[in-house]
Protein backbone atom coordinates (compact mmCIF):
# COMPACT_ATOMS: atom_id res chain seq x y z
CA UNK A 1 0.00 0.00 0.00
CA UNK A 2 1.17 3.95 -0.65
CA UNK A 3 0.52 6.74 1.37
CA UNK A 4 1.07 10.39 -0.27
CA UNK A 5 1.00 13.04 2.65
CA UNK A 6 -1.00 16.02 1.78
CA UNK A 7 -1.35 19.34 3.30
CA UNK A 8 -3.73 22.13 3.86
CA UNK A 9 -6.70 20.75 5.23
CA UNK A 10 -6.05 22.11 9.30
CA UNK A 11 -8.46 25.02 8.90
CA UNK A 12 -11.08 23.12 7.32
CA UNK A 13 -10.42 20.40 9.96
CA UNK A 14 -10.64 22.73 12.72
CA UNK A 15 -13.78 24.72 11.82
CA UNK A 16 -15.45 21.58 10.93
CA UNK A 17 -14.68 20.37 15.06
CA UNK A 18 -16.15 24.07 15.73
CA UNK A 19 -19.06 23.82 13.58
CA UNK A 20 -19.77 20.66 14.92
CA UNK A 21 -19.47 21.77 18.83
CA UNK A 22 -21.53 24.89 17.72
CA UNK A 23 -24.73 22.90 17.32
CA UNK A 24 -24.43 21.72 21.52
CA UNK A 25 -23.53 25.40 22.44
CA UNK A 26 -22.16 25.20 25.67
CA UNK A 27 -21.78 22.09 28.14
CA UNK A 28 -22.40 22.98 31.59
CA UNK A 29 -22.40 20.65 34.69
CA UNK A 30 -26.50 21.43 34.79
CA UNK A 31 -27.00 20.06 31.50
CA UNK A 32 -25.15 17.07 32.07
CA UNK A 33 -27.22 16.56 35.37
CA UNK A 34 -30.47 16.80 33.07
CA UNK A 35 -28.85 14.57 30.92
CA UNK A 36 -28.32 12.17 33.94
CA UNK A 37 -31.53 12.10 35.42
CA UNK A 38 -33.61 12.35 32.43
CA UNK A 39 -31.97 9.49 30.61
CA UNK A 40 -31.35 6.58 33.18
CA UNK A 41 -31.66 3.95 29.99
CA UNK A 42 -29.49 5.67 27.65
CA UNK A 43 -27.30 6.37 30.38
CA UNK A 44 -27.19 2.30 31.16
CA UNK A 45 -26.61 1.37 27.51
CA UNK A 46 -23.68 3.78 27.36
CA UNK A 47 -21.76 2.39 30.34
CA UNK A 48 -22.41 -1.04 29.48
CA UNK A 49 -21.46 -0.58 25.83
CA UNK A 50 -18.06 1.37 27.14
CA UNK A 51 -18.20 -1.22 29.91
CA UNK A 52 -17.59 2.13 32.44
CA UNK A 53 -19.93 2.74 34.90
CA UNK A 54 -20.45 6.01 36.54
CA UNK A 55 -23.44 7.95 35.46
CA UNK A 56 -21.57 11.56 35.24
CA UNK A 57 -19.12 11.19 32.67
CA UNK A 58 -21.85 8.72 30.86
CA UNK A 59 -24.05 12.06 30.24
CA UNK A 60 -20.90 14.11 30.10
CA UNK A 61 -20.06 11.70 27.08
CA UNK A 62 -23.68 12.16 25.82
CA UNK A 63 -23.37 15.73 25.96
CA UNK A 64 -20.03 16.20 24.17
CA UNK A 65 -20.98 14.37 21.50
CA UNK A 66 -24.42 15.12 21.06
CA UNK A 67 -26.11 12.10 21.71
CA UNK A 68 -24.37 10.09 19.19
CA UNK A 69 -23.97 6.77 20.71
CA UNK A 70 -20.93 5.47 19.12
CA UNK A 71 -18.98 9.14 19.80
CA UNK A 72 -19.86 8.20 23.48
CA UNK A 73 -18.79 5.21 23.79
CA UNK A 74 -15.72 5.42 22.25
CA UNK A 75 -14.90 8.70 24.53
CA UNK A 76 -15.39 6.69 27.33
CA UNK A 77 -13.21 3.55 26.49
CA UNK A 78 -10.39 6.21 25.44
CA UNK A 79 -10.89 8.15 29.26
CA UNK A 80 -10.97 4.71 30.77
CA UNK A 81 -7.47 3.93 29.37
CA UNK A 82 -6.26 7.01 31.51
CA UNK A 83 -7.13 5.29 34.95
CA UNK A 84 -5.20 3.16 37.23
CA UNK A 85 -7.38 -0.38 37.62
CA UNK A 86 -7.15 -0.43 42.06
CA UNK A 87 -9.02 -4.16 42.23
CA UNK A 88 -10.79 -6.90 41.09
CA UNK A 89 -13.86 -6.92 43.12
CA UNK A 90 -15.45 -10.21 44.35
CA UNK A 91 -17.80 -11.70 41.88
CA UNK A 92 -21.19 -11.39 41.95
CA UNK A 93 -23.90 -13.68 42.51
CA UNK A 94 -27.34 -13.80 41.74
CA UNK A 95 -28.39 -14.73 44.96
CA UNK A 96 -27.17 -11.07 46.21
CA UNK A 97 -28.81 -9.27 43.40
CA UNK A 98 -30.56 -6.59 45.44
CA UNK A 99 -33.68 -6.98 42.71
CA UNK A 100 -36.08 -4.74 41.09
CA UNK A 101 -37.34 -7.20 38.40
CA UNK A 102 -37.67 -10.10 38.22
CA UNK A 103 -40.00 -12.14 35.52
CA UNK A 104 -39.57 -15.89 33.46
CA UNK A 105 -41.73 -16.31 30.36
CA UNK A 106 -40.79 -20.18 30.79
CA UNK A 107 -42.60 -20.54 34.16
CA UNK A 108 -45.40 -19.14 35.63
CA UNK A 109 -44.90 -19.92 39.30
CA UNK A 110 -41.07 -19.30 40.18
CA UNK A 111 -40.51 -19.15 43.57
CA UNK A 112 -40.32 -15.60 44.94
CA UNK A 113 -43.22 -14.83 42.20
CA UNK A 114 -43.13 -12.57 39.29
CA UNK A 115 -41.79 -9.01 40.37
CA UNK A 116 -42.69 -6.75 37.12
CA UNK A 117 -40.56 -3.54 38.50
CA UNK A 118 -40.09 -0.79 36.16
CA UNK A 119 -41.42 -1.20 32.80
CA UNK A 120 -43.13 -0.31 29.58
CA UNK A 121 -43.84 -3.78 29.01
CA UNK A 122 -47.63 -3.63 29.30
CA UNK A 123 -48.05 0.02 28.48
CA UNK A 124 -49.78 1.76 25.51
CA UNK A 125 -47.09 3.52 23.52
CA UNK A 126 -48.64 7.10 23.01
CA UNK A 127 -46.12 10.41 22.19
CA UNK A 128 -47.38 12.93 25.09
CA UNK A 129 -47.70 15.88 22.45
CA UNK A 130 -49.21 17.62 24.49
CA UNK A 131 -46.20 18.86 26.68
CA UNK A 132 -45.20 20.11 23.31
CA UNK A 133 -48.19 23.20 23.36
CA UNK A 134 -46.96 23.70 26.84
CA UNK A 135 -48.68 21.01 28.84
CA UNK A 136 -46.26 19.34 31.35
CA UNK A 137 -47.18 15.70 31.28
CA UNK A 138 -46.59 14.68 34.93
CA UNK A 139 -46.93 10.76 35.53
CA UNK A 140 -49.12 9.12 38.14
CA UNK A 141 -47.22 8.71 41.10
CA UNK A 142 -46.76 4.45 42.24
CA UNK A 143 -49.25 3.33 44.83
CA UNK A 144 -46.22 1.06 47.55
CA UNK A 145 -47.37 -1.64 48.75
CA UNK A 146 -47.94 -2.43 52.71
CA UNK A 147 -44.44 -4.63 52.52
CA UNK A 148 -41.55 -4.78 50.70
CA UNK A 149 -40.67 -7.19 47.93
CA UNK A 150 -38.08 -9.95 49.05
CA UNK A 151 -34.43 -8.18 48.08
CA UNK A 152 -32.54 -11.01 46.98
CA UNK A 153 -33.85 -14.16 45.34
CA UNK A 154 -32.20 -16.82 43.71
CA UNK A 155 -31.54 -17.37 40.04
CA UNK A 156 -34.49 -19.46 38.25
CA UNK A 157 -32.00 -22.25 37.16
CA UNK A 158 -30.42 -23.15 40.43
CA UNK A 159 -34.92 -24.04 41.57
CA UNK A 160 -35.01 -25.81 38.08
CA UNK A 161 -32.00 -27.42 39.19
CA UNK A 162 -33.69 -28.85 41.95
CA UNK A 163 -36.91 -29.87 39.72
CA UNK A 164 -34.18 -32.02 37.67
CA UNK A 165 -34.70 -30.07 34.70
CA UNK A 166 -30.89 -28.54 34.33
CA UNK A 167 -27.46 -29.46 35.60
CA UNK A 168 -26.54 -27.03 38.18
CA UNK A 169 -22.45 -26.12 36.60
CA UNK A 170 -19.68 -26.85 38.61
CA UNK A 171 -18.67 -23.20 40.25
CA UNK A 172 -15.48 -21.42 38.64
CA UNK A 173 -13.38 -21.08 41.28
CA UNK A 174 -10.85 -18.90 39.07
CA UNK A 175 -9.18 -16.09 41.52
CA UNK A 176 -10.83 -12.65 40.26
CA UNK A 177 -7.51 -11.84 39.74
CA UNK A 178 -7.29 -15.12 37.51
CA UNK A 179 -10.25 -14.36 35.11
CA UNK A 180 -9.28 -13.78 31.26
CA UNK A 181 -10.21 -10.31 30.30
CA UNK A 182 -10.40 -8.85 26.91
CA UNK A 183 -9.39 -5.13 27.53
CA UNK A 184 -6.19 -6.89 28.59
CA UNK A 185 -5.78 -9.88 26.18
CA UNK A 186 -6.43 -10.82 22.28
CA UNK A 187 -10.11 -12.58 21.76
CA UNK A 188 -8.88 -15.44 19.95
CA UNK A 189 -11.04 -18.31 18.59
CA UNK A 190 -12.70 -20.78 20.19
CA UNK A 191 -13.01 -17.94 22.65
CA UNK A 192 -12.55 -19.37 26.29
CA UNK A 193 -16.17 -18.81 27.57
CA UNK A 194 -15.23 -15.62 29.81
CA UNK A 195 -13.91 -13.89 26.59
CA UNK A 196 -17.49 -14.59 25.49
CA UNK A 197 -19.60 -13.42 28.23
CA UNK A 198 -17.88 -9.99 28.81
CA UNK A 199 -17.45 -9.07 25.08
CA UNK A 200 -21.54 -9.50 25.08
CA UNK A 201 -21.82 -7.64 28.00
CA UNK A 202 -19.78 -4.55 26.42
CA UNK A 203 -21.13 -5.22 22.70
CA UNK A 204 -23.20 -3.23 20.57
CA UNK A 205 -27.22 -2.81 21.89
CA UNK A 206 -27.90 -2.56 18.39
CA UNK A 207 -25.48 -5.32 16.78
CA UNK A 208 -26.59 -7.65 19.56
CA UNK A 209 -30.00 -7.00 18.54
CA UNK A 210 -29.44 -7.64 14.81
CA UNK A 211 -27.99 -10.97 15.21
CA UNK A 212 -29.78 -12.31 17.89
CA UNK A 213 -32.57 -11.29 16.38
CA UNK A 214 -31.56 -13.64 12.94
CA UNK A 215 -31.07 -16.55 15.41
CA UNK A 216 -34.70 -15.96 17.01
CA UNK A 217 -36.31 -15.59 13.60
CA UNK A 218 -35.00 -18.81 12.82
CA UNK A 219 -31.45 -18.70 11.29
CA UNK A 220 -30.41 -20.32 14.69
CA UNK A 221 -30.65 -23.73 16.36
CA UNK A 222 -32.52 -23.12 19.00
CA UNK A 223 -36.16 -21.17 19.58
CA UNK A 224 -35.21 -19.04 23.12
CA UNK A 225 -37.64 -18.56 25.78
CA UNK A 226 -37.13 -16.00 28.10
CA UNK A 227 -36.47 -18.16 31.35
CA UNK A 228 -35.37 -15.05 33.64
CA UNK A 229 -35.03 -11.82 33.34
CA UNK A 230 -33.83 -9.67 35.97
CA UNK A 231 -32.98 -5.76 36.90
CA UNK A 232 -30.80 -5.45 39.47
CA UNK A 233 -28.60 -3.71 42.13
CA UNK A 234 -24.77 -5.23 42.46
CA UNK A 235 -22.63 -4.53 45.31
CA UNK A 236 -18.81 -3.77 44.09
CA UNK A 237 -17.35 -6.20 46.97
CA UNK A 238 -13.72 -4.85 47.78
CA UNK A 239 -11.28 -5.23 49.95
CA UNK A 240 -9.70 -2.81 52.84
CA UNK A 241 -6.04 -2.80 53.14
CA UNK A 242 -6.37 -5.23 56.25
CA UNK A 243 -8.63 -7.72 54.35
CA UNK A 244 -12.14 -6.31 55.36
CA UNK A 245 -14.59 -7.19 52.37
CA UNK A 246 -16.56 -4.24 51.79
CA UNK A 247 -18.94 -2.66 49.08
CA UNK A 248 -18.12 0.14 47.67
CA UNK A 249 -21.58 0.97 46.38
CA UNK A 250 -23.99 -0.63 43.90
CA UNK A 251 -23.90 -0.97 39.97
CA UNK A 252 -27.16 -1.60 38.19
CA UNK A 253 -26.73 -5.12 36.43
CA UNK A 254 -29.27 -6.67 33.75
CA UNK A 255 -29.00 -10.23 33.04
CA UNK A 256 -30.74 -13.12 31.31
CA UNK A 257 -30.95 -16.42 30.68
CA UNK A 258 -32.83 -17.82 27.89
CA UNK A 259 -33.81 -21.98 27.42
CA UNK A 260 -34.55 -24.73 24.86
CA UNK A 261 -35.39 -27.86 25.28
CA UNK A 262 -32.73 -30.66 24.78
CA UNK A 263 -33.42 -34.09 25.33
CA UNK A 264 -34.78 -34.48 28.89
CA UNK A 265 -33.36 -31.45 30.20
CA UNK A 266 -33.10 -27.42 29.80
CA UNK A 267 -30.12 -26.28 28.05
CA UNK A 268 -29.45 -22.55 28.83
CA UNK A 269 -27.90 -19.56 27.30
CA UNK A 270 -26.75 -16.30 29.83
CA UNK A 271 -25.68 -12.85 29.22
CA UNK A 272 -25.57 -10.18 31.43
CA UNK A 273 -24.30 -6.37 31.32
CA UNK A 274 -24.03 -3.46 33.03
CA UNK A 275 -26.91 -0.85 33.71
CA UNK A 276 -30.50 -1.96 32.79
CA UNK A 277 -30.59 -2.88 29.05
CA UNK A 278 -33.20 -6.18 28.45
CA UNK A 279 -33.04 -6.11 24.68
CA UNK A 280 -29.40 -6.60 24.91
CA UNK A 281 -29.02 -9.20 27.20
CA UNK A 282 -31.93 -11.26 26.00
CA UNK A 283 -30.37 -11.21 22.38
CA UNK A 284 -26.66 -11.60 23.29
CA UNK A 285 -28.25 -14.90 25.65
CA UNK A 286 -29.99 -16.42 22.48
CA UNK A 287 -26.30 -16.08 20.86
CA UNK A 288 -24.79 -17.76 23.24
CA UNK A 289 -27.54 -20.37 23.83
CA UNK A 290 -27.15 -20.71 19.69
CA UNK A 291 -23.57 -20.75 19.36
CA UNK A 292 -22.66 -24.46 19.77
CA UNK A 293 -21.95 -25.97 16.94
CA UNK A 294 -23.16 -23.15 14.78
CA UNK A 295 -22.08 -23.23 10.70
CA UNK A 296 -18.82 -20.82 10.19
CA UNK A 297 -19.88 -17.65 8.87
CA UNK A 298 -23.44 -17.88 10.42
CA UNK A 299 -24.99 -15.40 12.74
CA UNK A 300 -25.13 -17.44 15.76
CA UNK A 301 -21.33 -18.74 14.83
CA UNK A 302 -19.24 -17.08 18.21
CA UNK A 303 -16.62 -15.79 15.77
CA UNK A 304 -19.14 -13.99 13.76
CA UNK A 305 -21.37 -12.46 16.41
CA UNK A 306 -18.27 -11.62 18.85
CA UNK A 307 -16.70 -9.51 16.11
CA UNK A 308 -19.87 -8.16 14.33
CA UNK A 309 -20.82 -6.74 17.71
CA UNK A 310 -18.14 -4.84 19.12
CA UNK A 311 -19.34 -1.49 18.52
CA UNK A 312 -16.04 0.63 18.57
CA UNK A 313 -14.14 -1.65 16.17
CA UNK A 314 -17.25 -2.35 14.04
CA UNK A 315 -18.22 1.98 14.27
CA UNK A 316 -15.23 2.50 13.75
CA UNK A 317 -14.41 0.59 10.72
CA UNK A 318 -17.35 2.16 9.17
CA UNK A 319 -16.41 5.31 9.87
CA UNK A 320 -12.40 5.02 8.16
CA UNK A 321 -14.58 4.70 4.74
CA UNK A 322 -14.41 8.06 5.00
CA UNK A 323 -11.00 9.26 5.32
CA UNK A 324 -9.10 9.77 1.94
CA UNK A 325 -8.92 6.36 -0.22
CA UNK A 326 -7.42 8.62 -3.19
CA UNK A 327 -4.59 6.46 -3.80
CA UNK A 328 -5.97 3.07 -3.15
CA UNK A 329 -8.90 4.29 -5.49
CA UNK A 330 -6.66 5.42 -7.78
CA UNK A 331 -4.86 2.25 -7.79
CA UNK A 332 -8.44 0.18 -8.47
CA UNK A 333 -8.91 2.74 -11.18
CA UNK A 334 -5.70 2.30 -12.95
CA UNK A 335 -6.51 -1.63 -13.10
CA UNK A 336 -10.01 -0.96 -14.74
CA UNK A 337 -7.92 1.01 -17.10
CA UNK A 338 -5.66 -1.27 -17.45
CA UNK A 339 -7.70 -4.00 -17.81
CA UNK A 340 -10.44 -2.62 -20.18
CA UNK A 341 -7.22 -1.64 -22.60
CA UNK A 342 -6.17 -4.98 -23.16
CA UNK A 343 -9.80 -5.57 -24.06
CA UNK A 344 -9.69 -3.46 -26.98
CA UNK A 345 -6.20 -4.40 -27.94
CA UNK A 346 -6.96 -8.42 -27.79
CA UNK A 347 -10.54 -8.99 -27.98
CA UNK A 348 -11.57 -12.52 -26.62
CA UNK A 349 -12.42 -15.22 -29.39
CA UNK A 350 -15.94 -15.87 -29.55
CA UNK A 351 -16.92 -19.24 -27.15
CA UNK B 1 -20.63 -13.00 57.17
CA UNK B 2 -20.72 -9.34 57.30
CA UNK B 3 -18.30 -8.16 60.32
CA UNK B 4 -19.07 -4.91 62.00
CA UNK B 5 -15.67 -3.38 60.01
CA UNK B 6 -16.94 -4.44 56.82
CA UNK B 7 -20.82 -3.15 57.50
CA UNK B 8 -19.15 0.35 58.47
CA UNK B 9 -17.63 0.77 55.34
CA UNK B 10 -20.26 -0.81 53.41
CA UNK B 11 -22.32 2.18 55.04
CA UNK B 12 -19.87 5.11 54.99
CA UNK B 13 -19.28 3.96 51.09
CA UNK B 14 -22.89 4.62 50.54
CA UNK B 15 -23.61 7.83 52.42
CA UNK B 16 -24.04 10.79 51.22
CA UNK B 17 -21.16 12.79 49.95
CA UNK B 18 -21.89 16.36 51.41
CA UNK B 19 -22.67 14.79 55.00
CA UNK B 20 -19.57 12.74 54.89
CA UNK B 21 -16.95 15.09 54.31
CA UNK B 22 -18.60 17.83 56.57
CA UNK B 23 -18.10 15.23 59.39
CA UNK B 24 -14.78 13.79 58.37
CA UNK B 25 -13.23 17.27 58.21
CA UNK B 26 -14.13 17.70 61.59
CA UNK B 27 -12.23 14.78 62.80
CA UNK B 28 -8.98 16.16 61.26
CA UNK B 29 -7.70 18.41 64.36
CA UNK B 30 -8.60 15.61 66.72
CA UNK B 31 -6.76 12.95 64.71
CA UNK B 32 -3.66 14.80 64.80
CA UNK B 33 -0.75 13.86 62.46
CA UNK B 34 -1.25 10.98 59.43
CA UNK B 35 0.45 9.97 56.34
CA UNK B 36 -1.48 9.86 53.06
CA UNK B 37 -0.40 7.32 50.76
CA UNK B 38 -3.18 7.52 47.89
CA UNK B 39 -5.98 9.86 47.23
CA UNK B 40 -7.00 8.95 43.34
CA UNK B 41 -9.70 7.50 41.43
CA UNK B 42 -9.25 4.66 39.23
CA UNK B 43 -11.07 1.33 38.50
CA UNK B 44 -12.42 -1.56 40.00
CA UNK B 45 -13.36 -4.52 37.65
CA UNK B 46 -16.54 -5.86 38.29
CA UNK B 47 -17.04 -10.01 37.60
CA UNK B 48 -19.87 -12.09 37.31
CA UNK B 49 -20.70 -15.77 37.53
CA UNK B 50 -23.35 -17.28 34.50
CA UNK B 51 -25.73 -19.70 35.58
CA UNK B 52 -25.80 -21.58 32.56
CA UNK B 53 -22.24 -22.96 32.61
CA UNK B 54 -20.40 -21.47 36.04
CA UNK B 55 -18.09 -19.00 33.97
CA UNK B 56 -16.67 -16.34 36.41
CA UNK B 57 -16.26 -13.52 33.23
CA UNK B 58 -16.04 -9.28 33.70
CA UNK B 59 -18.97 -7.20 33.14
CA UNK B 60 -17.19 -4.04 33.45
CA UNK B 61 -15.36 -1.52 35.21
CA UNK B 62 -16.72 0.85 38.11
CA UNK B 63 -15.31 4.08 38.55
CA UNK B 64 -14.50 4.64 42.22
CA UNK B 65 -12.31 7.33 44.51
CA UNK B 66 -9.79 5.85 46.90
CA UNK B 67 -8.28 7.31 50.21
CA UNK B 68 -5.44 5.47 52.19
CA UNK B 69 -4.20 7.27 54.89
CA UNK B 70 -2.32 5.62 57.79
CA UNK B 71 -1.60 6.52 61.44
CA UNK B 72 1.03 3.99 63.27
CA UNK B 73 0.25 1.03 61.84
CA UNK B 74 -3.31 1.62 61.57
CA UNK B 75 -4.76 1.99 58.09
CA UNK B 76 -7.84 4.01 56.96
CA UNK B 77 -9.40 3.44 54.05
CA UNK B 78 -11.96 4.92 51.96
CA UNK B 79 -12.90 3.64 48.41
CA UNK B 80 -16.45 4.49 46.86
CA UNK B 81 -18.14 4.91 43.51
CA UNK B 82 -17.57 7.95 41.40
CA UNK B 83 -15.08 10.73 41.40
CA UNK B 84 -15.33 12.02 44.91
CA UNK B 85 -11.69 12.41 46.33
CA UNK B 86 -12.93 14.57 49.34
CA UNK B 87 -15.44 12.02 50.04
CA UNK B 88 -13.35 8.82 49.93
CA UNK B 89 -10.70 11.37 52.09
CA UNK B 90 -13.33 11.64 54.88
CA UNK B 91 -14.83 7.95 54.87
CA UNK B 92 -11.11 7.10 55.35
CA UNK B 93 -10.85 9.62 58.25
CA UNK B 94 -13.94 8.13 59.66
CA UNK B 95 -12.33 4.62 59.37
CA UNK B 96 -9.05 5.70 60.95
CA UNK B 97 -10.81 7.21 64.03
CA UNK B 98 -13.11 4.37 64.70
CA UNK B 99 -9.70 2.32 65.06
CA UNK B 100 -7.85 4.70 66.75
CA UNK B 101 -10.86 5.08 69.13
CA UNK B 102 -11.11 9.31 68.16
CA UNK B 103 -14.52 10.68 68.45
CA UNK B 104 -16.10 6.82 68.82
CA UNK B 105 -19.31 7.95 69.64
CA UNK B 106 -20.17 10.53 67.01
CA UNK B 107 -18.77 8.31 64.78
CA UNK B 108 -20.65 6.03 65.67
CA UNK B 109 -23.99 7.52 65.96
CA UNK B 110 -22.71 9.03 62.63
CA UNK B 111 -22.69 5.55 61.20
CA UNK B 112 -25.74 4.60 62.78
CA UNK B 113 -28.28 7.60 61.20
CA UNK B 114 -26.38 7.08 58.14
CA UNK B 115 -27.43 3.54 58.62
CA UNK B 116 -30.37 3.80 59.04
CA UNK B 117 -31.39 6.42 56.10
CA UNK B 118 -29.91 3.53 53.85
CA UNK B 119 -32.61 0.94 55.43
CA UNK B 120 -35.46 3.59 54.73
CA UNK B 121 -33.95 3.94 51.30
CA UNK B 122 -34.18 0.14 50.59
CA UNK B 123 -37.62 -0.22 52.28
CA UNK B 124 -39.25 2.29 50.82
CA UNK B 125 -37.77 0.97 47.49
CA UNK B 126 -38.55 -2.58 48.06
CA UNK B 127 -42.47 -1.35 49.00
CA UNK B 128 -42.70 0.53 45.19
CA UNK B 129 -41.00 -2.88 43.79
CA UNK B 130 -43.42 -5.15 45.44
CA UNK B 131 -46.77 -3.33 44.33
CA UNK B 132 -45.51 -4.78 40.63
CA UNK B 133 -45.98 -7.99 41.87
CA UNK B 134 -48.38 -10.21 39.65
CA UNK B 135 -50.95 -12.00 41.54
CA UNK B 136 -51.21 -14.50 39.18
CA UNK B 137 -54.78 -16.25 38.57
CA UNK B 138 -55.38 -19.16 36.80
CA UNK B 139 -58.65 -19.80 35.08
Amino acid sequence: MAYVATRGGERAIEQAERLFRADMGKITAERVNEIKSAMPYLIDRVMGEASLYDEDLAALALAQTGGDLYEAVLVLRAWRTTQPRLQVAAPVAQDDLFTHRRISAAFKDIPGGQVLGPTLDYSHRILATDVLNGTPFTPAAVEPSSKPAPAYQPSVAAWQAENDLVDLPKLDETHPDDIPDVTREPLLFPSKRAHTLQSLARSDTGGALALGYAAMRGYGQAHPTVNELRLAEAEVMVKHPNGTSFSAGRVKVSQAEVVSKKGEKLELGFSATLGWNEVKCISAATLDLNSKGAPKGSATEEEFYLYHTEGVESSGFCIHFKLPHYVTFQSSLDAMRDAKSKKSIHPEPAE
Amino acid sequence: MATPHSETLTILARSGAEALKSFGEALIPQLGALEVRKSQTGLVMVPMRDTAQGTSFHLGEVLVSEAHIVQGETHGYGMRRGRDLEAAMAMALIDLALQVDVARQECSAFVAEQQSKHLAEDHDCLCRIEATRVDMETF
